[in-house]
């Protein structure tokens, strides 16, 4: 089960992860105007964030499909949430920890999922492989990491958590998670070199 | 090595930014108000008259006249059972006795007491309807592997790819989606009248006509027109084409291009194209092929046709005839017919797709 799943239904949410004053203003400003019935803050919401929440779904689950999934499902989420969320807190770093435990859950389940079973399936394709030469290889890198290891890296290194923000964002012991992070250093340089 | 800047180098889809955009801003207009829609009495007409119809069927002296009918415009010679199919596949039925699946030597199974039901994309698993319930059913013995209680639930389509795929439904005549294990239920469009259409292949992208008329493939493409009397939507196998049927028209959308082009063809009631792209269309008592530029009748009888399906192979064709109580079957110049097709199912039996494979595992 997901991190939001587990909040009660009255709860204020929020993160304290990363703070970027610049960003927080608007985003503040945003989330205010679309409190208030603001169709026009939302969309602008979620263009701001979109690459990223995108971006981070599609590198934990290799699946474009399903990414796009995650990341529509946490932004209604974050929809429905929207009239409970604490202004004072950082309404990015909140919708990001929804993908990224939507992510982890998704690889988990990915066989329930599947309408064939889960023999011998190629994995498919994603827009991913078709692009740019760096970002075919790292996510051909990452893809063979298991979905925790890639959800740390993502956390780390596109979403900018610290070490002990990602520990206990995903319940690990802190020392678990800098193994993880140099394990998929090491594999990425390893192929990307 | 810089780990974030190769990171933000994965490419953003922008198409799918667009899809979901168009999802969660309708979401947001949802959570801001709830219409209901007041009855058409025009529709509580219709039914009276329905069970007007049907208690007098059910009456001895009805049930003479309707025999009479039957004998008058049905198929002579037709098979007295369904005693097989003519072409391999499973086709799927659903009507008064429920929804069943049936397999190529004839032989049926029942899933339950739905009234509507379609197949997966890879025909494993049938999703079907009841009055105030959607559910994802095994097609080898019924045994239900997921369920959602919704109120009026309608037109349940399932799309997707192998690894991941999607319901839409209508529920109390609003577009919803699930995923294919269940889970993330929510609304995606406003009202709508007929049956969404999933694209074939791996995108999942969902055709559905607005309540005011227009044809949309979500997040991506709307039609400028608006179309009265929309009957169903019908994607071509290669994804490139989308049919809207209309009590007076078939426009033929190509979503990619956004050109649509009209063929008046008035009284069409049920369109399928074949695996290799062939349309057929119901159109009052006959079945035609459409090549593209005009209609060719394949066949025809005295009673009103009431849908019509394809073989998987595309050889054969399916349609019904509810006053005669059979089914015909067309392929060339050969036409089969069967009869006592309610005796058969429990009821009468509309059709709900005919797909390719024996059962897994």
């Amino acid at each position: 089960m997901g991190l939001i799943a587990q909040l009660p239904a009255n709860a204020i949410v929020g993160t304290t992860a990363y703070r970027r004053p610049e960003v927080d203003r608007r985003e503040t400003a945003l989330v205010r105007d679309a409190q208030r019935g603001s169709d026009r803050a939302l969309e602008q919401l979620f263009r701001l964030h979109w690459p990223r929440a995108y971006r981070a779904a599609l590198l934990v689950v290799d699946d474009a499909a399903a990414a796009e999934d995650i990341a529509q499902e946490s932004f209604l989420a974050a929809v429905r949430a929207l009239d409970r969320f604490d202004r004072r807190r950082p309404f990015g770093p909140w919708l990001h920890r929804i993908v990224v435990n939507r992510a982890i859950d998704w690889s988990r389940a990915r066989t329930l999922r599947r309408e064939l079973g889960g023999t011998a399936l190629p994995e498919p394709a994603t827009p991913v492989r078709e692009s740019g030469e760096h970002a075919e290889d790292i996510a051909a890198a990452l893809a063979e990491l298991g979905a925790e290891h890639r959800a740390v890296i993502v956390l780390r290194y596109l979403l900018d958590y610290t070490p002990g923000e990602i520990a206990e964002l995903l319940g690990l012991p802190r020392g678990t998670v800098n193994s993880r992070l140099r394990r998929g250093l090491d594999r990425l340089e390893e192929v990307l070199q | 090595m810089n780990v974030k800047r190769l990171l933000e180098r994965v490419p953003a889809d922008r198409e799918a930014e667009d899809r979901v955009w168009a999802i969660v801003r309708a979401a947001y207009a949802e959570r801001e108000h709830v219409r209901v829609r007041p009855r058409r009495r025009l529709m509580l007409v219709a039914v009276a008259l329905a069970v007007a119809v049907g208690a007098a069927a059910l009456s001895p002296p009805g049930r003479a006249v309707v025999d009479a009918v039957r004998r008058t415009i049905g198929i002579s010679h037709a098979a007295p059972a369904l005693f097989r199919l003519p072409a391999p596949g499973r086709l799927l039925v659903s009507g008064g006795g429920g929804t069943w699946v049936v397999s190529p030597d004839g032989s049926k199974r029942r899933l339950g007491g739905y009234a509507q039901a379609a197949w997966s994309p890879h025909g494993l698993y049938v999703i079907a309807a009841t009055a105030n319930e959607l559910a994802a059913v095994e097609p080898s013995d019924g045994a239900v592997r997921w369920s959602l209680a919704r109120p009026k639930v309608a037109f349940p389509r399932w799309g997707g790819s192998r690894t991941d795929t999607r319901v839409a439904y209508l529920s109390d005549g609003r577009l919803r989606v699930v995923a294919g294990d269940g889970t993330g239920d929510a609304a995606i469009g406003g009202n709508s009248r007929v049956a969404p259409a999933w694209r074939p292949g791996d995108r999942r992208q969902l055709a559905f006509v607005t309540s005011d008329g227009r044809v949309e493939l979500l997040g991506a493409w709307r039609s400028s027109r608006r179309y009265a009397d929309p009957r169903s939507l019908v994607w071509s196998p290669d994804g490139k084409s989308l049919l809207l049927v209309t009590a007076r028209q078939l426009v033929l959308f190509a979503p990619a291009s956004g050109h649509a082009r009209a063929l008046p063809l008035r009284g069409v009631t049920a369109a399928s194209f074949s695996r290799h792209g062939q349309l057929a269309i119901v159109r009052r008592n006959a079945v035609l092929l459409f090549d593209g530029e005009e209609a060719r009748t394949v066949f025809s009888t005295r009673g009103r046709l009431r849908g019509l399906e394809w073989s998987p192979n595309g050889s054969w064709l399916l349609t019904t005839l509810p006053a005669a109580d059979q089914w015909i079957f067309v392929g060339g110049r050969r036409v089969l017919a069967v009869s006592h097709i309610t005796r058969q199912f429990g009821g009468a039996a509309t059709l709900d797709g005919w797909v390719s494979g024996p059962y897994p595992g």
